[in-house]
């Protein structure tokens, strides 16, 4: 995968590079935001990681550029600012998501693997399958083998969730915005005790469990290895 | 402030006009009083001369001209000095009698000068001339009398008017001069104000006139400002406070791990020990980031129709499993009927509700009962979130109060101390009332909205 890194914290951007490098990834770093709108331009990436506050150009003015050039390239924030009204700007301007820092590089990975493959909106999909799990968005039932799932609604959501990113790591983070839309981080075990239901439903009546934990970081669902 | 002269401040310029425009307005009165005067004198001598014409030319009776100039001659003598001018001519233009002779003026009505009579050249007379049984009579007053009045007239107006100029200007000038020192105790009190002395207030006379209305009005922006401000200062040094500590901890958890490694031992807990603290550093870093936005009131901005009963349902849907997994339940017991919704920051409200169950599920024993409740009370929606769990003792009940309605200079634990500092700034925000109640045994923590007078209205 090919990632631009605009951020104009040498520090920040060296590790950050370092770790795609490691997991197999190309990752070019502009410090500017002026030469990164050009280099974004010029060249074809997969995702682009924009920093907020840069020199040259700041990241919402770059982000909203591209758009206007018609460019649809995945763009994830990366804010530093408190993200209150920030991440409601940044969506606005065109930005696919948003990270505050000081984030975990985990995280950082998870978010940029899941909009990197994210699928084409075009294709709307309405079966989605894992092994012998079975969603169905529009009658929204869920077979696992000849066996019926009977899921309450926010369990459907978070199952869907993992579903969409069969073998990618989705972070608790990203599980609380897109399941429960909380942009906070709740001092209690939402997502573990929603998670360790869905598991009761979904993998313990079963051989095999689907959903496995990544620890520190969150939940991964793919098929027995 | 710039001082400038008292000539260029407003109220003088606007004193200055007045007295303008009542000086003008004097002098036009005074024209037409002098004019007024002039036609009432001219009358008044018309019919005098009209008179002593009559009286002469009743003498003459029954033809009887010598009486006529008697008359003529009683006349002369009783007026003398007065310039009165009378002449009697036979048909033939003969000098019969009277004061002046040898001169031509029409019959009827006419003004002559003094020097067609032989008197002071410039002199104007008014004559009136007729016949009376073929013999002329000419009676005639001179005008200087009429116009020694005019003169006294316009002359007195004249000095009225400079008395008036006079008094306008300088009667503004002290009312502006006045003014101005109203206006300057403004100026002086906002250049204390942006030479950072926030307490300054500008002095009210308590009249209750305009200026002391504005005076009001920018007390109030300015006692707004120092709150604001004195807010701010108050988040830097929380923050300064709040982070220290943990980051004196991290710095000796890191020493430690070099410590360690010196020794040749594994440094992997002391690291991830210093994660857990760097992540606790940023997460109170955020907390007191977000309340300082929220009290700073940005957030308005983001204000739309809320339904707090859907909010309530949607985060006990949440935390109902949440609180089963630590062995308490959770109720909802929703009583309000129909309610408008409610103009509001959903985002915030919904983290306020979740910190407040939250706090409930995190500080009470197993087996306890949390109620959340909504109710519709006349004066606006009420939420309550009860439990009968330990409650919490009086000597810290005065302490979690004390920290809920003033962020406190000495936070020891900053979980719950900024989670209600944000229930406090989100209620704040949206204008609702927030206690804490004994439940005897537990507590009960009631926010109360007001209703929207936008949305009532609608």
């Amino acid at each position: 995968m090919r990632i631009l890194y605009i951020e104009d914290d040498a520090k920040t951007a060296e590790r950050v590079a370092r770790g795609f490098a490691e997991v197999g990834h190309v990752c070019d770093v502009v410090a500017d935001g002026e030469d990164g709108l050009f280099q974004a331009m010029r060249e074809s990436y997969d995702v682009l990681v924009i920093d907020r506050m840069l020199p040259g150009l700041d990241g919402l003015s770059l982000v909203r550029s591209l758009r206007a050039a018609g460019r649809k390239i995945p763009a994830l924030f990366l804010t530093s600012v408190g993200g209150i009204d920030d991440r409601v700007e940044g969506l606005e301007a065109g930005g696919d998501d948003y990270l505050v820092k000081p984030f975990a590089f985990s995280e950082l990975q998870a978010r940029v693997n899941a909009l990197a493959r994210r699928p084409p909106p075009v294709s709307v999909q309405t079966i989605l399958q894992v092994a012998d799990l079975k969603m169905d968005l529009v009658r929204r039932r869920v077979r696992r083998g000849e066996t019926d799932i009977e899921l309450q609604p926010r369990e459907f959501t978070l199952l869907e969730v993992l579903m969409r990113n069969e073998g990618r790591i989705v972070t608790r983070t990203m599980l609380l915005e897109r399941v429960w839309e909380f942009h906070f981080d709740p001092r209690t075990s939402v997502v573990e005790t929603h998670v360790s239901r869905l598991r009761a439903k979904v993998d313990k009546p079963f051989a095999t469990p689907l959903i496995h934990t990544v620890r520190n970081v969150g939940y991964s669902l793919h098929a027995p290895r | 402030m710039h001082r400038d002269s008292l000539v260029r401040s407003t109220p003088f310029r606007l004193a200055v006009a007045f007295a303008v425009m009542v000086v003008v307005a004097f002098a036009l009165t005074g024209i037409a009083v002098h004019k007024l005067v002039e036609w009432e004198l001219r009358r008044y001598q018309d019919k005098t001369i009209r008179e002593t014409y009559s009286v002469i030319a009743d003498a003459y009776g029954d033809s009887d001209l010598q009486d006529m100039l008697e008359a003529v001659e009683m006349n002369v003598r009783a007026t003398r000095g007065m310039d009165r001018i009378f002449e009697v001519t036979s048909a033939d233009r003969r000098f019969l009698g009277g004061n002046v002779r040898d001169f031509d003026v029409p019959d009827g009505w006419s003004d002559i000068k003094g020097r067609a009579i032989g008197r002071e050249p410039d002199l104007a007379y008014r004559v009136y001339a007729g016949m009376v049984d073929g013999n002329r009579v000419v009676v005639g007053t001179s005008q200087q009398e009429n116009d020694s009045i005019q003169e006294i007239l316009a002359s007195s107006f004249a000095w009225a008017t400079v008395l008036v100029a006079v008094l306008a200007v300088s009667g503004g000038a002290a009312l502006a001069a006045r003014v101005r020192r109203r206006f300057n105790a403004v100026g002086d009190t906002m250049h204390a104000v942006s030479r950072g002395r926030l307490s300054a207030r500008i002095p009210s006379l308590g009249n209750g006139d305009d200026i002391d209305a504005l005076a009001r009005d920018i007390n109030d922006a300015l006692a707004r400002l120092e709150h604001t401000v004195e807010g701010m200062r108050q988040v830097s040094a929380d923050i300064a406070h709040d982070l220290k500590t943990p980051l004196n901890r991290l710095r000796l958890t890191i020493e430690e791990a070099l410590d360690r490694e010196a020794h040749g031992l594994s440094v992997g807990e002391a690291l991830v020990e210093a994660a857990v603290e760097a992540d606790r550093i940023n997460e109170t870093f955020e907390a007191l980031l977000r309340i300082s936005q929220i009290e700073a009131g940005s957030r308005k901005t983001r204000f739309g129709p809320v339904d707090l009963g859907a909010i309530l349902e949607f985060l006990i849907e949440v935390y109902r499993d949440v609180a089963d997994d630590a062995g308490q339940s959770l109720f909802f017991d929703r009583r309000a009927g129909a309610y408008p919704p409610l103009s509001g920051d959903r985002e915030l409200l919904t983290q306020m509700f979740a910190n407040l169950i939250e706090n409930a599920i995190r500080h009470c024993p197993a087996g306890t009962t949390l109620t959340v409740k909504l109710q519709n009370d006349p004066q606006g929606l009420v939420a309550r979130f009860e439990d009968d769990g330990p409650g919490i003792p009086e000597a810290e009940r005065e302490k979690v109060f004390r920290r809920l309605y003033r962020l406190e200079k000495s936070r020891t634990s900053p979980g719950s101390g900024l989670g209600l500092s944000l229930v406090k700034a989100v209620a704040d925000l949206h204008d609702a009332a927030i206690e804490l109640n004994d439940m005897k045994p537990g507590l009960g923590v009631v926010i109360r909205f007001r209703p929207d007078p936008r949305v009532c209205a609608a």
